[in-house]
């Protein structure tokens, strides 16, 4: 049986078809046919935000947190731009996100017509891959390839551009015979993983590179494991441990590795690099091996790349070939996947232990210093946060201070449950990605954690929560200062606070006017005490400019309508 | 710290699908990577929808590999061949 569809149709059908649930989006004039098609299809929830960075972002944070595509919806022109940095937030972190952007019609494209960008040129460097739909019939073929693009291999972010006469163009729709993209054939060796599993530089088995990494982990006395956000894609959490237990490596978790392997965990140090633990870096500059799994040693982590672990021998495991010898030298590189390649390491490494080592390493801790003390230090704040939802929560940071406080002090048990904007280092990030974080995993607990400086970027969107019913629990560590800067311009360029003092608006009377009547209690609570344990509530906290007097101030985010 | 590799001129040449996007993402990922490229050409591949872009590079063979990696991983990219000055043309290992 066939129907006479608009392109507009097809594009929400194919979404249905491809299992896409929640749509993030704005509309406008180009992308008008989509959003008058779009409720004639009720599995479609669509997240009306207040500005279509925040929807890309939601749809990055709803992609990290359930593995599957996110989706996010804009028009043409400044819609689209709007998504930049969601998008290059997503790409540098490897997030499935799936844009779709109105165009303005056919004829009118390379005119300069009224809200027409070249988003696809705008996008190129910072998208896995990108479609202009030229015919109504390409589009179905499309959408289902832009959602296997997003997430084969190493996952990314996928633009598809539609014009609007596109979405307004007929066809005879034949269901299930789903009309292809007749380019998809082309896509060839390209649709697999980027890289067929092998070692580098050797015989090019994975056998032998596995063989190798076993080697040299056996005479190994110093050797570390570097977790990153590979073994979270990957779900690799057990085959790492199992690798962590069966040799006692200890782990050092990334930025974004963390939660990839328990905090609290005896063989656990800490994450590595610029903001990292000083003894996890003392441990990187004395190893004599370290096997980097799923992970690009990115600058913030190694720092110079000519005095980083200079006496050890790297193993480098990657999905993506070109990852291996990019960044820092490789002794043994193995492409393939972090889950695959951990298990067969796990089968051939000798069981083995490193207690002198592990205990050199602590050697190195020292106590912390006094700002990180006391009843509202950072510390004291995230054990309230993890007590309040009994260590079951997704803490979602914002970029700054406070980002790495949560990453280094919150006791992450459970997998994938920190999520934050890595490699772009996105302000602004938090409250929207967590957003979608919570749309996936409905009924459990999202924290967005965020500076004073971050959550003004996009604290617009708690009206998008409030009109769509979002208990997302907000946290702002609010110090009156872009902090991360002022550190910088504190120990780089002479304490010179150059434009970092930072206004705030009352956040508890913020959050009292943009909740629903009656949905639940705003409190201002503000003093010394300790912060309560209610889970129902979030809190704001704030510090003066010092740091040593600080106040702490409920922010109640409960808006359950 | 290893001495540097020394510097060689090396051609690299994509087979790519002939799409505008496709051809545009393989030249930015030049300008992307900020390679240093010598020169750069476009030729139908002689197979009707694939095109061949060819450029020189000089620089190490380390470099050259990531060069050809970035290209290895793009969508739309079906084989990339390295050849070094005075070396015989071998298809870059994936």
């Amino acid at each position: 049986m066939s129907e006479l569809l608009t392109g507009a149709e097809i594009l929400c059908r194919a979404l249905v078809d491809a299992g896409v649930e929640v749509i993030f989006g704005y509309p406008g004039g180009a992308i008008m046919p989509f959003y008058h098609a779009l409720p004639d299809h009720p599995r479609l929830r669509h997240i009306l935000v207040r500005h279509e960075q925040a929807a890309a972002h939601a749809a990055d944070g709803y992609a990290r947190a359930s593995g599957r595509v996110g989706v996010c919806v804009a028009t043409s022109g400044p819609g689209a731009t709007n998504l930049v940095t969601g998008l290059a937030a997503a790409y540098m972190d490897n997030s499935p996100v799936v844009a779709i952007t109105g165009q303005v019609s056919r004829p009118m494209i390379g005119r300069d017509a009224f809200q027409e960008t070249d988003i696809i040129g705008i996008t190129l460097p910072i998208t896995k891959q990108s479609y202009l739909v030229q015919d109504v019939t390409e589009l179905a073929g499309v959408v289902a390839d832009a959602i296997a693009v997003a997430r084969e291999g190493r996952p990314g972010p996928v633009l598809i551009d539609v014009p609007k006469d596109v979405q307004n163009q007929k066809m005879d729709w034949k269901n299930p015979e789903r009309p292809r993209d007749p380019r998809s054939r082309l896509r060839g060796q390209s649709l697999t993983p980027g890289a067929k599993p092998g070692t580098l530089g050797s015989s090019g088995s994975v056998e032998e590179g596995v063989h190798q990494a076993a080697r040299l982990i056996k005479g190994a006395d110093r050797p570390l494991l570097m977790v990153g956000h590979g073994v979270i894609l990957a779900d690799a959490y057990a085959d790492v441990r199992a690798l962590a237990e069966k040799t006692g490596i200890p782990v050092i978790t990334t930025l974004l590795g963390i939660s990839g392997f328990p905090d609290g965990h005896p063989l656990h140090l800490g994450m590595p690099g610029m903001h990292g633990e000083v003894h996890v870096n003392r441990a990187i500059q004395q190893a004599d091996v370290i096997v980097g799994i799923g992970l690009r040693f990115d600058d913030r982590v190694t720092g110079n790349t000519a005095s980083f672990a200079p006496q050890a021998r790297i193993i480098h495991i990657d999905l993506d070939r070109s990852e291996i010898g990019k960044n820092v030298p490789v002794a043994v590189g193995i492409v393939g996947d972090a889950r695959d390649i951990t298990r067969r390491l796990v089968a051939a490494v000798e069981p083995r232990w490193c207690e002198r080592w592990l205990e050199h390493i602590h050697g190195f801790k020292r106590p912390r210093a006094e700002s990180y003390r006391g009843d509202l230090s950072p510390d004291a704040i995230l054990a309230s946060i993890c007590e309040a939802s009994q260590g079951d929560c997704t803490i979602v940071s914002d970029v700054g201070q406070h980002q790495m406080w949560v990453a280094k002090l919150y006791p992450y048990r459970r997998p994938n449950t920190h999520i934050t904007s890595g490699g772009l280092g996105a302000m602004g990030f938090a409250v929207p990605a967590a957003m979608g974080v919570h749309l996936a995993r409905p009924g459990h607990t999202v924290w967005a954690i965020s500076g004073d400086g971050g959550f003004q970027m996009n604290m617009a969107e708690i009206a998008t929560m409030v009109q769509e019913g979002l208990p997302v629990k907000m946290a702002v560590f609010n110090n009156g200062y872009l902090g991360m800067v002022r550190q910088w311009q504190q120990f780089f360029h002479g304490k010179r606070y150059s434009c970092t003092p930072i206004w705030s608006p009352d956040y508890v009377k913020l959050a009292e006017r943009r909740s629903r009547p009656g949905a639940g209690g705003v409190h201002d609570r503000t003093g010394s005490q300790r912060v309560p344990d209610d889970p129902a509530r979030g809190l704001a906290v704030g510090a003066d400019r010092g740091g040593a007097r600080r106040r702490a101030r409920e922010l109640a985010t409960d808006v359950r309508s | 710290m290893s001495a540097p590799n020394p510097l060689l001129a090396h051609t690299v040449a994509v087979l790519l699908d002939d799409g505008l996007v496709t051809l545009n993402r393989a030249v930015g990922v030049l300008r992307r990577r900020n390679v240093p490229i010598e020169g750069l050409a476009l030729h139908p591949s002689g197979t009707a929808g694939l095109s061949r872009l060819t450029f020189v590079l000089k620089a190490d063979a380390a470099t050259a590999d990531r060069v050809a990696q970035q290209f290895h991983k793009m969508i739309g990219v079906r084989s990339v061949m390295v050849l070094a000055d005075g070396d015989s043309t071998t298809e870059a290992a994936r």
